[in-house]
C-alpha cells in the first residue's frame, strides 16, 4: 500500500497532489488526486470524493473544475480517484470510450474477464477512503461523495447503497437509471452479465425504492442542452419521480444553456462544495 | 451733606475698637479660650512660688537657680510679649496700636510678672543678709536695672526682660556652675551640695532636667502657636464684621438722609403750596371789597346829588316845582328801585383750609422702616429643571431689599390665545424659588414675581415663560421591528404641541434591574429611532421626550430581543381579500366567495395579488424568517421594494424577488421567480415551512425547507433600495410567519 506522490503543486493555500499506488482490489496501479487544504495542516479535515465520468483520469477534474478555491475555502479535502483500473491486459478493455478502461462504472464486476480487476464500487467505497484515512490528515468519520455523468451514477449508488456512510452526495447530470439507458445496458451486461435484477443492485433510481430513509440531501444538476439528456442516457427525470415517490429530499435544477462539459462542471462546482460543506462541517 | 457724611463715618470707625472689646466676646463665646491667658498665668505663679519658697533658707546659690528659671520664665513671657505686642495689636488696632498696648495689655503682664519682681526684691534681701562674703558686684546694677525695667515695662510693655537677659550672664561666670537638678526642691544644685543638703532627695542630671523644662515649654508654646491662629482668626472675623456694620449703618444713613430729604422737600413744596393759595385768595379778596367800595361810593355820589337836586327844587317857584318834581319823582323812583348791594362780597376771615399732612406723615412714618423692596429679578428656566406637571421658577433680589415674601403670578401661554384671556394664579412663598406643581405637561407658563414687605409690595418683575416638561410618549409596541443588530422603536409623541427631542434609553435584560441604564440616544427629531444592539440579547427600551424644560418621564418600557429577526405586516397593503390574525402573524384567505368586485389601483394596497407585505427593519444586515405553508396551497413567499407595482403578481416585476408554490394534478410546482424568469428547479420533498435568508451583504436572497435543513434556491441581486417580506395566497388558505428564529447554522452556508 506504499503511496508514490507524482505530483504536488500549490494552489489556494493547500496542495494538490496526485499518487499511485498499488491496488490490492484491483490488481493493478492506481492513481488518485487529493486535494489538501490549508486547514488540513493543523487539523483533520473531512474529505469529499469526486467521481468522475467516462474516459476520465484523475486529471480531468482536478485540471478543468476549478474547485480548488471552494475546497480551501470550506476546509475540504478532496479525493478524485481514476474512473476505471489501467493496465490490466484484458482483452477488449480498450474497444471503446464507454465501456473497459475509463468506463468502471463503480460496480464490482461478477463477470469474466473483469471481475478480477473492475471492482470500482469496493475500490472507492472501501479500499480507497482506507487508503486515504490511513494516509492523510481527514476525519474518517466525516466523507460526502459527488460526481459526474458516470460517476454522478457512482456517486449516487455509492450513497444510497450505505445509508449513513456519506453526510451529503450531489451529482452533475448523473446518469440516474442506468438500467434502461444505453451506456448502463451495455456496461452493465458486461461487467455483471445478463440479470438485470442484478443491476438494479447499481441502479440509483431503483435502489431510491428500497432506501430506508435516513437523512440525505441530494443536489443535482444537470445541463438542459446536454445532449445526452437528450440522448436519454441521463434520464433524471425517472429518479425524480422515485424520490418525490419515498420523500427523499432532492434539488435538482435544470440549468438552461448548459451542456455536459466541464464548463457546465465549472459553473456550478462551488454550489456543490458548499453543499457538502453544510453537512461536512456541521 | 457729603462731609458731613464722611465725618460721620470716620467717627464711627474711630469709636468702633471700644464697641469690638464687647463683640468678640458675645459673637465667639470665646471668654473662656481669653482666659487662658490668666490661667496660664497663674500656673507659672504655681511654679514660680515654691521654688522660691523653698529656696527660703538657702544660700545665694539658689539665687542662681532663680535667675535661670527667671530667664526660661521671661522667656516665656517673652513669647507672650511677641504675640501680644505685634500679632493681636496690629491686627485689631493697627491704627492705634499705642493706646491699646499701654491701656489694654500692660495689666495682663504686669499681673503675670508680679511674682518673679517680688520673689527677686525678696532674694535681694536675702542676698543682702546671708551672704555678704560673695560680693555680687553686678547686682547693684541689676537692681537698678530692676528699676529701670520697671519703668521701661510701663512705657513698652515687657520688652523690658531683654535688658534683664544683658545683666543676668554677668554674674555666672563666679560661680560653680550647677551640674545636677534636685527634683525633690526643684532645684538646681552644684555636686557637691547634692552630697549634703540634698543627699536624701531624687537628683537628676541638670540637662535631663532642662530638657524635661524645656520640653514643657515648648509644648505651651505650641498651644500658644495655637492660640495665635485662633486670634488671628478672630480677628479676621471681627474685620469683616467691623466692615459689614460700617456698610450696614453707611446705607441706614443714606437711607435716612433721603427719607428726610424728601420729607423736607416735600414740606418745603407744601409751604410754597400754601402760600401761594392764600396770597391768591387775599387778592381775590382783596379785589372784591375794593371793587364793592369802589360802587358804593357812586352810589352815595348819585345819592347825594339827588339830594342835592331835590333839595333845590324846593327852593323853585311852585310851577317850576311841580314840573321838576314829576320828574324827578320819577328819576328817584328809578333810582331806589336799584338795588344798593350792602351785602360783603368777601368775609374777612378765613374759610376753613384743612393743612394736609397725611403725605408727610407717611413718608415720617417709612423712615423708621424699611424700604419697599424693588422689583425682584426674575431668572430664565433652567434646563431639566421641570417635569410634566411641574416647573421650579427662580427669581433674586437686590441685596438691600428686604422682603418678607414674594407673590409668584403665572398664567399659561397659549398661541392665538391673548394672555389677559388665561386665568391667572397666585402664590406665595419666603423663599426666591417655587415649585409650581399641577401644571399641564409641555405647555409654556408665563410667571412673574412681586415682593413684598411692611412698606409695601415692589413693581412686579419682568414675565419669564417656563414650560413644563412633555408627556411621556407611548411607544407603537405592534410597530417595533428588530434584527439581530438593531431595533426601530416608533412611539407616539403623547404631547399635543410639538416637542424638542426624544431619548431612547436601553436596558440589557439580562443586566440586574439596579444596574439600571446602560445606553441612552439623545436628540431624536423624529417619532423614531434605529438603535443599534448586539445579537442575541433582551432589552427592555424606554423613550422620553424633551423640551426646554425637561425630560418627560419614562415611557411603558417595551421588550425588544435581538435574537432573529422581528417586523410586522403592514395592513395597508393588505389585499381585501386577506385577513391578518390577531397576533399579526397569520395571513388567512377564507373559504367563502369573496366579493367579485377587484380593489381599485393603489399604490400601498396590493390588488391583483392577493397578499401582504411585511415592514422589515431597514438594516442592511442578514435577515431571516420562516413561513409555515401548506403543502397543496398556493403559495408565495419572498420580499419586494416598498414600490412593487401592487397591480402585479410577486415574481413578474424587477421589483420582488419571490418563491411560487403551485399544486396542479398532484404535481408541485415550484418556481423562484424575479422579473418573471425561474430556474427550472424540481424538488422531491415538499417543504412545510420555508425559511427565508435575506444577506444585503453578499446580495443574495434564499430559500430552504426548513424541516430537513434543504436549501432550496439562492437569488443573487443587488438591492438597491430596501426590500421587505411578501405573502400571497393562491387559494384559501393560511400562511403562518415565525419571527424571532435566529439564523441556523446550515442557512450560514448560503
Amino acid at each position: 500500500m506504499a503511496l508514490k506522490q507524482l505530483s504536488s503543486n500549490k494552489c489556494f493555500g493547500g496542495l494538490q497532489k496526485v499518487f499511485e499506488h498499488d491496488s490490492v482490489e484491483l490488481n493493478c496501479k492506481m492513481k488518485f488526486a487529493i486535494y489538501l487544504p490549508p486547514k488540513a495542516e493543523t487539523g483533520k479535515c473531512p474529505t469529499l470524493y469526486w467521481l468522475s465520468g467516462l474516459t476520465c483520469t484523475e486529471q480531468n477534474f482536478i485540471s478543468k473544475s476549478g474547485y480548488h478555491q471552494a475546497a480551501s475555502e470550506h476546509g475540504l479535502v478532496v479525493v478524485a480517484p481514476d474512473t476505471s483500473p489501467r493496465g490490466c491486459n484484458i482483452k477488449g478493455e480498450d474497444e471503446s470510450w464507454d465501456f473497459g478502461t475509463g468506463a468502471g462504472f463503480y460496480v464490482d464486476a461478477t463477470e469474466d474477464p473483469w471481475k478480477t480487476n473492475y471492482r470500482m464500487y469496493s475500490y472507492t467505497t472501501q479500499k480507497l477512503p482506507q487508503l486515504i484515512n490511513a494516509n492523510f490528515p481527514v476525519d474518517s468519520q466525516s466523507m460526502s461523495i459527488f460526481g459526474h455523468s458516470m460517476g454522478g451514477h457512482g456517486a449516487l449508488i455509492c450513497a444510497l447503497k450505505n445509508p449513513g456512510k456519506y453526510k451529503s452526495v450531489s451529482a452533475f447530470a448523473p446518469i440516474c437509471n442506468p438500467v434502461l439507458c444505453p451506456w448502463g445496458k451495455k456496461a452493465f451486461s458486461g461487467y455483471l452479465g445478463s440479470d438485470q435484477s442484478k443491476w438494479k443492485a447499481y441502479d440509483a433510481t431503483h435502489l431510491v425504492k428500497s432506501y430506508p430513509g435516513s437523512q440525505l440531501d441530494i443536489l443535482i444538476d444537470q445541463g438542459k442542452d446536454d445532449q445526452f439528456l437528450s440522448d436519454g442516457q441521463l434520464l433524471p427525470d425517472n429518479l425524480i419521480a422515485a424520490c418525490t415517490e419515498k420523500k427523499i429530499p432532492v434539488v435538482f435544477r435544470l440549468q438552461e444553456g448548459y451542456d455536459h462539459s466541464y464548463y457546465f462542471i465549472a459553473t456550478f462546482i462551488a454550489d456543490h462544495i458548499r453543499h457538502h460543506a453544510k453537512y461536512l462541517n456541521v | 451733606m457729603e462731609n458731613a457724611d464722611r465725618e460721620e463715618r470716620g467717627l464711627g470707625r474711630a469709636t468702633a475698637p471700644n464697641d469690638f472689646h464687647l463683640y468678640p466676646m458675645d459673637l465667639y463665646d470665646s471668654e473662656d479660650r481669653l482666659q487662658i491667658f490668666p490661667e496660664e498665668n497663674a500656673r507659672m505663679r504655681r511654679e514660680v512660688v515654691p521654688t522660691e519658697m523653698t529656696k527660703e533658707p538657702r544660700t545665694a546659690a539658689k539665687a542662681r537657680t532663680q535667675r535661670d528659671l527667671q530667664e526660661e520664665v521671661d522667656e516665656f513671657a517673652h513669647l507672650f510679649g511677641f504675640e501680644d505686642d505685634h500679632e493681636l495689636g496690629d491686627e485689631f488696632f493697627g491704627e492705634n496700636p499705642l493706646r491699646t498696648e499701654i491701656s489694654e495689655y500692660p495689666p495682663y503682664v504686669m499681673k503675670r510678672r508680679e511674682p518673679v519682681r517680688e520673689q527677686k526684691d525678696w532674694r535681694f534681701g536675702e542676698q543682702a543678709n546671708e551672704t555678704e562674703d560673695l560680693s555680687f558686684g553686678g547686682w547693684g546694677s541689676a537692681d537698678q536695672c530692676q528699676d529701670l525695667r520697671e519703668a521701661y515695662r510701663y512705657t513698652r510693655g515687657r520688652s523690658s526682660e531683654e535688658y534683664e537677659c544683658y545683666v543676668i550672664p554677668e554674674e555666672e561666670d563666679e560661680e560653680e556652675a550647677p551640674s545636677i537638678f534636685c527634683v525633690t526642691c526643684k532645684t538646681p544644685v552644684r555636686a557637691c551640695e547634692a552630697l549634703d543638703e540634698h543627699k536624701e532627695h531624687e537628683v537628676t542630671p541638670l540637662d535631663k532636667a532642662l530638657e524635661s523644662a524645656k520640653d514643657e515649654i515648648h509644648k505651651n508654646m505650641f498651644k500658644l502657636e495655637k492660640q495665635i491662629i485662633e486670634m488671628e482668626n478672630f480677628a479676621n472675623h471681627l474685620e469683616e464684621v467691623f466692615i459689614t456694620v460700617e456698610e450696614n449703618f453707611g446705607r441706614q444713613e443714606q437711607n435716612f438722609e433721603s427719607h428726610y430729604n424728601e420729607i423736607l422737600e416735600t414740606l418745603a413744596q407744601k409751604y410754597e403750596e400754601k402760600r401761594h393759595a392764600l396770597g391768591e385768595k387775599k387778592k381775590e379778596k382783596l379785589e372784591a371789597l375794593y371793587g364793592q367800595l369802589v360802587s358804593c361810593g357812586e352810589n352815595l355820589e348819585t345819592c347825594k346829588e339827588l339830594m342835592e337836586t331835590i333839595e333845590e327844587m324846593c327852593h323853585e317857584e311852585k310851577v317850576d316845582f311841580m314840573k321838576d318834581a314829576v320828574v324827578m319823582a320819577d328819576r328817584l323812583g328809578k333810582f331806589l328801585k336799584t338795588k344798593t348791594d350792602v351785602e360783603l362780597s368777601a368775609h374777612p376771615d378765613f374759610e376753613d383750609q384743612n393743612l394736609d399732612f397725611s403725605e408727610v406723615e407717611q413718608l415720617m412714618d417709612s423712615i423708621n422702616t424699611i424700604p419697599v423692596p424693588s422689583a425682584p429679578v426674575i431668572n430664565p428656566q433652567a434646563p431639566n429643571s421641570a417635569t410634566g406637571s411641574s416647573v421650579r421658577v427662580c427669581w433674586s433680589l437686590y441685596s438691600d431689599d428686604t422682603v418678607e415674601n414674594y407673590q409668584l403670578s403665572y398664567r399659561p401661554v397659549q398661541d392665538g390665545c391673548p394672555p389677559e384671556d388665561q386665568a391667572e394664579f397666585t402664590v406665595t412663598v419666603k423663599e426666591t424659588y417655587c415649585s409650581v406643581t399641577n401644571l399641564v405637561p409641555n405647555t409654556q407658563y408665563e410667571f412673574w414675581v412681586t415682593a413684598q414687605n411692611r412698606a409695601g409690595t415692589s413693581p412686579a418683575s419682568e414675565c419669564a415663560v417656563y414650560m413644563t416638561a412633555p408627556s411621556p410618549p407611548i411607544i407603537k409596541v405592534k410597530e417595533i421591528r428588530s434584527c439581530e443588530e438593531a431595533a426601530l422603536i416608533c412611539w407616539e409623541s403623547g404631547n399635543l404641541n410639538p416637542v424638542d427631542s426624544y431619548t431612547v434609553e436601553l436596558t440589557q435584560a439580562e443586566t440586574p434591574e439596579a444596574s439600571g441604564v446602560t445606553e441612552s440616544v439623545v436628540g431624536i427629531p423624529t417619532c423614531e429611532s434605529l438603535v443599534q444592539l448586539q445579537p442575541r440579547q433582551n432589552y427592555t427600551i424606554y423613550v422620553r421626550a424633551l423640551n426646554m424644560g425637561g425630560s418627560s418621564a419614562r415611557s411603558q418600557p417595551v421588550t425588544v430581543r435581538t435574537t432573529g429577526c422581528y417586523f410586522h405586516l403592514n395592513k395597508d397593503t393588505c389585499h381585501p381579500w386577506l385577513t391578518i390574525s390577531e397576533d399579526g402573524f397569520t395571513v388567512v384567505r377564507s373559504e367563502r366567495k369573496t366579493p367579485a368586485r377587484e380593489p381599485l389601483p393603489s399604490n400601498t394596497q396590493f390588488t391583483r395579488c392577493v397578499a401582504v407585505r411585511g415592514n422589515l427593519i431597514p438594516v442592511r444586515g442578514r435577515h431571516y424568517w420562516e413561513v409555515d405553508v401548506d403543502e397543496r396551497l398556493d403559495y408565495t413567499v419572498g420580499v419586494a421594494f416598498e414600490d412593487v407595482p401592487k397591480q402585479e403578481d410577486l415574481g413578474t416585476n424587477c421589483h420582488s424577488w419571490c418563491m411560487r408554490h403551485t399544486f396542479a394534478s398532484s404535481r408541485h410546482k415550484y418556481e423562484f421567480l424575479h422579473n418573471k424568469t425561474t430556474p427550472d428547479i424540481r424538488v422531491t420533498v415538499s417543504p412545510r415551512r420555508i425559511g427565508v435568508l435575506l444577506d444585503y451583504e453578499n446580495s443574495k436572497l434564499s430559500f430552504f425547507n426548513v424541516h430537513i435543513s434543504q436549501h432550496l434556491y439562492t437569488f443573487s441581486c443587488q438591492f438597491h433600495q430596501f426590500v421587505h417580506p411578501c405573502f400571497a395566497l393562491g387559494n384559501p388558505g393560511s400562511l403562518k410567519i415565525h419571527n424571532g428564529i435566529s439564523i441556523p447554522k446550515h442557512v450560514a452556508f448560503y
